[in-house]
C-alpha cells in the first residue's frame, strides 16, 4: 500500500524508522527539538526519543558540526540539521576538511557516517544571503556524496541510505517542496545512492533535473508536449556519484540534453553533467547541451525579480526549443 | 569521370611523406602501374604508381611537398574534361609550394576561422561588460528575460553564440582547421550526430547546407541530404586520428619550411620547437627531423619506455672464427681465380666478413633456442617459426635494419650477399618497405667503428638484439700460459617479458660454442 505524504513527513519518517532501527543515531541541530523543527521536519521527534537523541544546539554550525563529526568518529551515526544549507557556509571548514578527510587522512582507520541535511537553494524572498544553492560547492568535494531528492518516496528513500552510509552523505532538500505531497509505500526502503531516475520518459531532448527543478522540467515537460516535443525528464537525486550510465542512455537516443539546476551558471553540477555526455556521449549530440541555472546574480529580494532569476518552466521550454533548432534558422 | 588520387599508404607505418619528385606531369598520360611520383616515407623513398589510366589532369602539389596519408596530390581523368568541381573540392587553387600545404589550406580557405576571430572580441567584450552571464542559456530572450539580461538579450542570437564556440576552442589550443570534408566556401558544420550517423550510412556531407545555425547540418536535414548526395565514394579515412595527429605535430609546420629561406625556417622551427632564445648564447644550428628520424625517435621511444630490458654480456676467443673466416674467403678467392677465363672486368670475388658467420650463428643458435626468437603480445607469447635477422645498416640520415629471410636455412655466402645488397640499397634509400618489416631478431655491429662492446635498443616487437664489438687483440690463457689471442664482446638486451635471463644465457652458450668450433656455424 501507499499513501500521499508530505515531503516533510517523509524524511521524517526515514529519520524516524533509522533511529529505531539502530540507536548510534541521533539528530541535532537548530530548534530541531522543543520548537519542533524550523520547517516542523522534526515534530514529535523530541518526545519520541528524548534529550539525548534530538538535541538543540546553540546558533552555532561550526561547532555542533565539529562534535556530530567526532561522534561519527567514535561510533556515533549523527544527523546534523542545518536550519538552511546557507549557514554550512560557517560549518564549511569542518565538512571540507574533517568530514570529507577523515577517512583518508586516518588511512581507513577512522570512517564519518554522518548525515547534514537541511532546506537549500531558493525559498520565497529570503535575500540573497538566505538563497544559495549549496550543492555546487559540497558535489565538487571527493570525500562527499550529495542527494537531493525531488519526491517523497525519494526524500524518505534517501535519507534512509544516507543514514546507513559510512560516510558523510549531505541531503539537500528544499523549504519549497516541503509541502509537496507525493506517493510513498508503506514499505519505502533505502533508495541506492548514485542512481537516477527516468521519470517522464520521451524521444526528442533529455531535461536533467534535481530536487525542486525536476518538477520545473516536468511542468515544461507537459507544456511542450502540447507541442508535439516529447521530452525525457531524468531526476538526478544524487549529484554525487553522478549516474553516468542513464545520462548516456538517454542522450544516445535524443541527441540533445538541458540541464536544470538553481544556483550559477559558472561551473557546478551541470557543468559536470554537460562535461560528461559531451565526453561519453560526444558522438550522439546534435546541439550544444544548455544550462538553465539561475541567472549570474545575487538573489534579488524583489519578488518578481526573484522568480525572473530562478528557472522557470518558459525559460525550460525555450531552451528545448534551442536545442531542437526549432524556430530558428 | 575525373578522380582525386590520394597519398597511398606506402609503408605500414606511414603517416606523411615527402613528395620529392614527379614523373608525370599535367597533361601527360597515364598507363596503369606507370610511376607517378617518387616519395620519401618514413622508411625510405618509395615508388607511388597508377592503379588507372588516364590523363594527369592536375598536379595538387609540388615537387618536394610534404602530404599527409590521404590527401589529394593530383587529378586524373579524360583529357579536357571540366575538373573545377574536383578542384574545388580539394580546396586547393594550385599546386602548392612545398612550405606546408595543409597550413596554406588552413589560412586560404578558412573564412570561418576568420569569423571567429573578429567576432570573438564582441563575444569577450560581452562577458567581460555584462554583470549578468547567461551565457549557460546563450542568447535568445526568454519571454521573462528582457528586463535584467537587456544587454545581451538584444544581442542577435547566433553569432555570439557561434563566436563564442569557436573562441573557446582556440582557448583550449584545438586546431582552428578543420578535420572533417571542406567545401570551397569552408568547413562543413554539422553535429557531431550527423558525423556519426553520415559515416554509419555512407552519406558524403561535403557542400551539405545545414538548417541549424550558420548552416550547421542537423539531425533534421540527415534525410535531405542522404537521399540527394552520391554515397562517399571511400570511407572518410582520417576523421579519427586527424585531431590527435595535428597535436603532436608542432613538427608539422617545422618541417615545411624547409624549402624556405634559411632565416624564416629557423625562426619557425624555433617557434616550434621551443628552443630557448637566451640571450648572449649563440643559437643552436636548426635541423629540421627527417622522416627517418622522426621514425627511430618514436620506435625507440617506444622501445625503451614499454619493453623492460635486462643485457647479457659475453666475450667469446674468435681466434679460430678469424682463422675460419680466412679460409673461406682464401677458398672464394682461389675459386674465382681457378674459375674458367675470369674475365678482368669481372668484379673482385666477394669475401665473407665476421659478421656474415655471426648472422649465421646466430641463425643457428635461434634454431636450438627458439625461445629467442620470439615476440611478446599481451595475449600470448608468439614463438616465431621462422628466423628472419635484422641487421642494423648505418645511412647517413640513421639507421635501417633489413631484414635476412630464414637465415638459418640459407649458406654463409648467400647470407654475405644478400647483406652487401640489402646495405647497399639501404644508403641508396631504394629499400622496399616489405625489406624492413617482421624480423624476428636484430644484429647491431658496431665493430668496423672501433666499439669493444656495446647494449643495443630491441627492435619491437622482436624479443631480443644482439649487440657486438670488435675484434680485439688481447692475452688470453691457454693450457696455463697466456698467448695473444683474439676476443670479440656481444651483447644480448633481451625483453624480459619473453626471455629470462636463463633462456638468453642458453641462447649465448649456444653461440659461444658455434664461434669457438666455427665449422658448426655452416654444419648447422
Amino acid at each position: 500500500m501507499a499513501r500521499n505524504i508530505r515531503f516533510r513527513e517523509a524524511l521524517r519518517e526515514a529519520m524516524v524508522e533509522e533511529m529505531e532501527r539502530d540507536d548510534r543515531v541521533f539528530l541535532m541541530g537548530e530548534e530541531v527539538g522543543h520548537y519542533q523543527g524550523a520547517y516542523k521536519v522534526s515534530e514529535g521527534m523530541l518526545d519520541k526519543f528524548g534529550e539525548k537523541r534530538v538535541i538543540d544546539t546553540p546558533i552555532a554550525e561550526g561547532g555542533f558540526t565539529g562534535i556530530g563529526i567526532g561522534a561519527a568518529m567514535v561510533g556515533l551515526r549523527p544527523i546534523i540539521e542545518f536550519m538552511t544549507w546557507n549557514f554550512s557556509a560557517v560549518a564549511f571548514d569542518q565538512i571540507l576538511n574533517n568530514a570529507a578527510k577523515l577517512r583518508q587522512m586516518s588511512g581507513g582507520q577512522f570512517n564519518c557516517p554522518i548525515v547534514f541535511r537541511g532546506p537549500n537553494a531558493s525559498a520565497k524572498q529570503v535575500g540573497s544571503q538566505h538563497s544559495h544553492a549549496m550543492e555546487h560547492f559540497y558535489a565538487t568535494i571527493p570525500g562527499l556524496k550529495v542527494v537531493a531528492p525531488a519526491y517523497p518516496s525519494d526524500a524518505k528513500g534517501l535519507m534512509k541510505a544516507a543514514i546507513r552510509d559510512d560516510n558523510p552523505v549531505l541531503v539537500m532538500e528544499s523549504e519549497t517542496l516541503y509541502s509537496v505531497k507525493g506517493e510513498v509505500a508503506d514499505d519505502q526502503d533505502a533508495v541506492p545512492l548514485g542512481r537516477a531516475n527516468v521519470v517522464r520518459q520521451g524521444r526528442d531532448v533529455t531535461v536533467v533535473a534535481y530536487s525542486r527543478m525536476t518538477h520545473v522540467a516536468m511542468d515544461a515537460a507537459a507544456q511542450l508536449e502540447k507541442e508535439g516535443v516529447s521530452v525525457e525528464v531524468i531526476d538526478l537525486r544524487s549529484l554525487r556519484p553522478l549516474d553516468e550510465d542513464t545520462l548516456i542512455n538517454s542522450v544516445e537516443k535524443t541527441h540533445r540534453c538541458v540541464m536544470v539546476h538553481e544556483g550559477w551558471p559558472y561551473g557546478g553540477v551541470g557543468a559536470e553533467v554537460a562535461d560528461r555526455i559531451q565526453r561519453l556521449a560526444f558522438d550522439a549530440l546534435d546541439a550544444p547541451i544548455l544550462r538553465v541555472a539561475t541567472l549570474d546574480v545575487p538573489m534579488p529580494y524583489n519578488a518578481k525579480l526573484e522568480q525572473l532569476c530562478i528557472p522557470q518552466p518558459d525559460r525550460v521550454v525555450a531552451a528545448v526549443k534551442r536545442v531542437l533548432y526549432r524556430g530558428q534558422a | 569521370m575525373a578522380k582525386i588520387l590520394d597519398m597511398p599508404k606506402l609503408s605500414p607505418t606511414m603517416e606523411e611523406g615527402v613528395l620529392t619528385a614527379w614523373h608525370k606531369k599535367e597533361g601527360d598520360e597515364v598507363n596503369v602501374d606507370d610511376l607517378l611520383a617518387e616519395v620519401e616515407t618514413d622508411k625510405a623513398t618509395m615508388e607511388f604508381r597508377a592503379f588507372d589510366k588516364g590523363v594527369l589532369l592536375k598536379l595538387l602539389v609540388a615537387d618536394g611537398a610534404e602530404v599527409k596519408l590521404g590527401q589529394p596530390v593530383a587529378i586524373l581523368g579524360k583529357a579536357g574534361e571540366d575538373i573545377s568541381a574536383l578542384v574545388a573540392q580539394t580546396g586547393t587553387a594550385a599546386p602548392a609550394a612545398p612550405a606546408a600545404p595543409a597550413a596554406q589550406a588552413a589560412e586560404t580557405s578558412a573564412p570561418a576561422a576568420q569569423a571567429a576571430e573578429t567576432s570573438a572580441p564582441a563575444a569577450q567584450a560581452a562577458e567581460t561588460s555584462a554583470p549578468v552571464d547567461r551565457a549557460a542559456e546563450t542568447s535568445a530572450p526568454s519571454p521573462s528575460g528582457g528586463g535584467l539580461g537587456r544587454g545581451n538579450a538584444n544581442r542577435p542570437a547566433e553569432p555570439r553564440a557561434r563566436g563564442s564556440l569557436l573562441d573557446r576552442t582556440a582557448q583550449e589550443g584545438a586546431p582552428r582547421e578543420a578535420n572533417g570534408p571542406r567545401t570551397a566556401e569552408g568547413r562543413v558544420f554539422a553535429s557531431p550526430y550527423v558525423r556519426r550517423a553520415a559515416r554509419e550510412r555512407g552519406i558524403d556531407l561535403q557542400g551539405a547546407q545545414g538548417s541549424g545555425p550558420g548552416g550547421r547540418v542537423v539531425a533534421r536535414d540527415l534525410d535531405a541530404i542522404g537521399n540527394g548526395a552520391p554515397p562517399l565514394p571511400n570511407p572518410p579515412p582520417k576523421e579519427e586520428g586527424a585531431g590527435a595527429q595535428r597535436s603532436t605535430e608542432g613538427a608539422g609546420a617545422q618541417r615545411g619550411t624547409e624549402g624556405a629561406g634559411a632565416e624564416g625556417a629557423a625562426a619557425l622551427v624555433r617557434r616550434g620547437v621551443g628552443v630557448p632564445a637566451t640571450v648572449g648564447l649563440a643559437e643552436p644550428e636548426i635541423r629540421p627531423l627527417s622522416m627517418m628520424r622522426k621514425t627511430i625517435a618514436r620506435r625507440l621511444t617506444e622501445s625503451k619506455k614499454n619493453v623492460p630490458h635486462f643485457y647479457l654480456t659475453i666475450d667469446v676467443d674468435v681466434e679460430k672464427l678469424v682463422q675460419f673466416r680466412e679460409q673461406i674467403n682464401g677458398e672464394l678467392e682461389s675459386a674465382g681465380a681457378n674459375g674458367k677465363s675470369r674475365d678482368k672486368s669481372e668484379p673482385k670475388p666477394p669475401r665473407v666478413s665476421v659478421n656474415d658467420l655471426l648472422v649465421k650463428a646466430c641463425a643457428v643458435a635461434l634454431a636450438r633456442v627458439p625461445e629467442c626468437n620470439a615476440q611478446f603480445t599481451p595475449e600470448a607469447i608468439l614463438v616465431h617459426q621462422r628466423i628472419d635477422i635484422s641487421v642494423a645498416v648505418a645511412v647517413p640520415e640513421g639507421l635501417v635494419t633489413p631484414i635476412v629471410r630464414n637465415a638459418d636455412r640459407k649458406s654463409v655466402v648467400a647470407i654475405s650477399g644478400e647483406i652487401r645488397d640489402l646495405a647497399g640499397r639501404a644508403r641508396a634509400k631504394k629499400l622496399r618497405a616489405e625489406e624492413m618489416q617482421d624480423g624476428t631478431f636484430s644484429i647491431s655491429n658496431l665493430g668496423m667503428f672501433g666499439i669493444d662492446g656495446f647494449a643495443a635498443v630491441i627492435n619491437p616487437p622482436e624479443g631480443a638484439i644482439l649487440a657486438v664489438g670488435q675484434v680485439r687483440d688481447e692475452p688470453i690463457v691457454r693450457d696455463g700460459n697466456i698467448v695473444a689471442g683474439k676476443k670479440l664482446m656481444m651483447t644480448l638486451s633481451c625483453d624480459h617479458r619473453v626471455v629470462d635471463g636463463a633462456v638468453g644465457a642458453a641462447f649465448l652458450a649456444e653461440l659461444r660454442s658455434l664461434i669457438e668450433h666455427p665449422m658448426r656455424i655452416v654444419t648447422g
